[in-house]
């Protein structure tokens, strides 16, 4: 059962000198229920705009040119904004790169994790709010929930923000949680602990992740299904087993063939690097 | 001894964080008492996670921060008692490239200013003599002549590192201090400057203080490695020692933290 059907996806953005920079061109993947998803690509390919355009987070100079999103059988691309509104926070929530600057540093923790159950919960009273709050910070591995309630962001570490983060985004129970590079800025024993906490919020919710990252080693430990993006296009579609035990497409193999193997690559051995005067667009796509 | 280049002796930063007027002031030991070596031609990596003080360690080193306690000898000097003449030499031998490129270069100057900076606050060399040694550093490091006069922004975040590369070349240093050269880039460009960084070590015949935390590069370039945890080192071994028997508790949480591909 898919969650999410991108259909043809076209997000273009436009200068004002008449330029049109087609950041994703025609891109299609599904979601399955439960299951989690990672878009891989360089800085530039078009990962973060298909994820923002799924939200519809888009801003001018960019525009959704085309395409379908298809939630559950309704097109998101087809609401209107109030109803949009309603989409985001309860059935796809998001969660950013920077756990420093995407939390209000003027507002408790507390209060920012009860704004999306205030906006999208309204039958809760305030006490049944407190307690959705406190479970979701416990539920993230937050100690002492309950006084954590009151804190400042600017008392959390790094990871433990991230923590609140992924709280806000799973306090309404979202179908969908993107996750934009949630792990780049975290040290490698906390990017650990985070992706752990995903996967065990997964199982108990049943949550499918779109997650977005360049680092192909996190992909291999998060992903069931993985999508390759390159200048705007899905170069290769491939179960995550497939994908890192069988790459086809050129751009996949370049790319897997530029990290260092720990035993495997020699010490100080040149690492091979994606060709930068190779059209990579040029080869057949893999769609599996 | 003439194959040593640092030898750092109970090196220490601490810093007071006042907490209020009548309170004593609390100490952190950003680090605390740590010894090592550097020798001629290697590729030594100081990892840890964000505030282990590898940095801090860097920054003294390069005489950006002074220590508390303890003695960075350089060939023998102490550094931390260099000055005037003595000082101006010292910097010129030891050089820095930093994380992220965007930052660390000025966005309105043209790349010839940028890496001609060390030459012509540090050489004699005429105009005409820099401009050509500008232009050879960055053939050295993989650029066009013809990017000679453009300006940072005109550059991806791998082509900036080249630029930041060429300049730490400038005045033929004998050893960089690498902090986090490439943790701010792509998987691919990385490999692009992990490659440019070996070819010129061995070209050069440069000393590399590598700062990451990327455990996998780390694996990949360097012939020793320190590893640091709040302020101390805590084990220090050949790279190849390191990773297949990690004797220090927290060397194995690190290691086993470190997402793989195994296939």
């Amino acid at each position: 059962m898919n969650l999410i059907e991108v259909k043809n996806l076209k997000t273009y953005f436009f200068s004002d000198e008449g330029e049109v920079n087609k950041a994703v061109n025609n891109v299609s993947f599904e979601i399955p229920q439960g299951k989690t998803v990672c878009i891989v690509g360089e800085s530039g390919s078009g990962k973060s705009i298909t994820a923002m355009s799924i939200m519809q987070l888009i801003d001018h100079p960019g525009r959704i040119v085309g395409g379908e999103i298809i939630l559950e059988e309704s097109n998101l691309l087809k609401l209107s904004d109030a109803q949009m509104r309603k989409v985001r926070g309860r059935d796809v929530a998001m969660i950013f790169q920077e756990p420093m600057t995407s939390l209000n540093p003027s507002y408790t923790v507390g209060y920012q994790i009860d704004e999306a159950l205030r906006l999208h919960h309204k039958e809760l009273n305030k006490q049944q709010r407190f307690d959705k709050v406190v479970e979701a910070l416990d539920l993230v591995g937050i100690p002492d929930p309950k006084e954590k309630y009151g804190e400042y962001p600017f008392k959390l570490s790094g990871g433990q923000r991230q923590r609140v983060m992924i709280a806000i985004a799973m306090a309404c129970e979202p179908k969908l949680l993107i996750a934009d590079e949630p792990t780049t800025a975290l040290d490698v024993t906390i990017q650990a602990q985070v992706l752990d906490l995903m996967k065990k919020l997964q199982d108990e919710t049943g949550t499918s992740i779109l997650f977005i990252t360049h680092d192909l080693a996190v992909v291999y430990q998060i992903a069931d299904e993985v999508v390759v993006m390159y200048r705007g296009h899905i170069v290769e579609k491939a179960s995550a087993k497939e994908l890192f035990e069988n790459p086809k497409h050129p751009y996949t193999k370049a790319l897997l063939n530029s990290i260092p193997k720990p035993g495997v690559t020699p010490r100080k051995s040149r690492l091979d690097t994606v060709d930068d005067t190779v059209d990579y667009l040029s080869f057949p796509k893999e769609i599996r | 001894m003439s194959d040593t280049i640092f030898q750092i002796r109970q090196l220490k930063k601490h810093y007071e964080i006042n907490l209020g007027l009548f309170k004593k002031p609390k100490i952190i030991k950003a680090v605390d008492s740590i010894s090592f070596e550097v020798k001629k031609g290697e590729i030594l990596s100081i990892v840890g996670e964000s505030g282990c003080g590898k940095s801090t360690t860097a920054k003294m080193i390069l005489k950006i921060e002074e220590p508390t306690g303890g003695e960075i000898l350089f060939e023998g000097a102490d550094i931390t008692k260099l000055s005037g003449s003595d000082l101006v030499a010292y910097r010129k031998k030891v050089q820095i490239i930093f994380q992220d490129p965007y930052s660390s270069l000025n966005p309105r100057w043209k790349v010839g200013r940028i890496i001609a900076e060390p030459l012509a606050l540090n050489s004699d060399m005429s105009k005409g003599e820099i401009k050509e040694r500008v232009l050879y550093l960055m053939e050295r490091v993989g650029m066009l002549p013809e990017w000679y006069d453009r300006y940072p922004h005109q550059f991806s975040g791998g082509q900036r590192q080249r630029i930041g590369i060429a300049r730490a070349l400038a005045l033929n240093p004998e050893i960089i201090i690498c902090d986090e050269p490439v943790s701010a880039l792509d998987v691919s460009i990385q490999a692009q400057v992990l490659n440019l960084l070996l070819d010129l070590q061995e070209e050069f015949n440069l000393t590399y203080i590598f700062i990451s935390h990327d455990l996998s590069v780390v694996n990949h370039i360097s012939d020793r490695i320190i590893v640091m945890y709040y302020g101390k080192i805590v084990e220090m071994k050949p790279a190849e020692a390191l990773f297949q028997n990690p004797e220090h508790d927290y060397t194995q949480k690190l290691l086993s933290a470190i997402p793989k591909i195994d296939l």
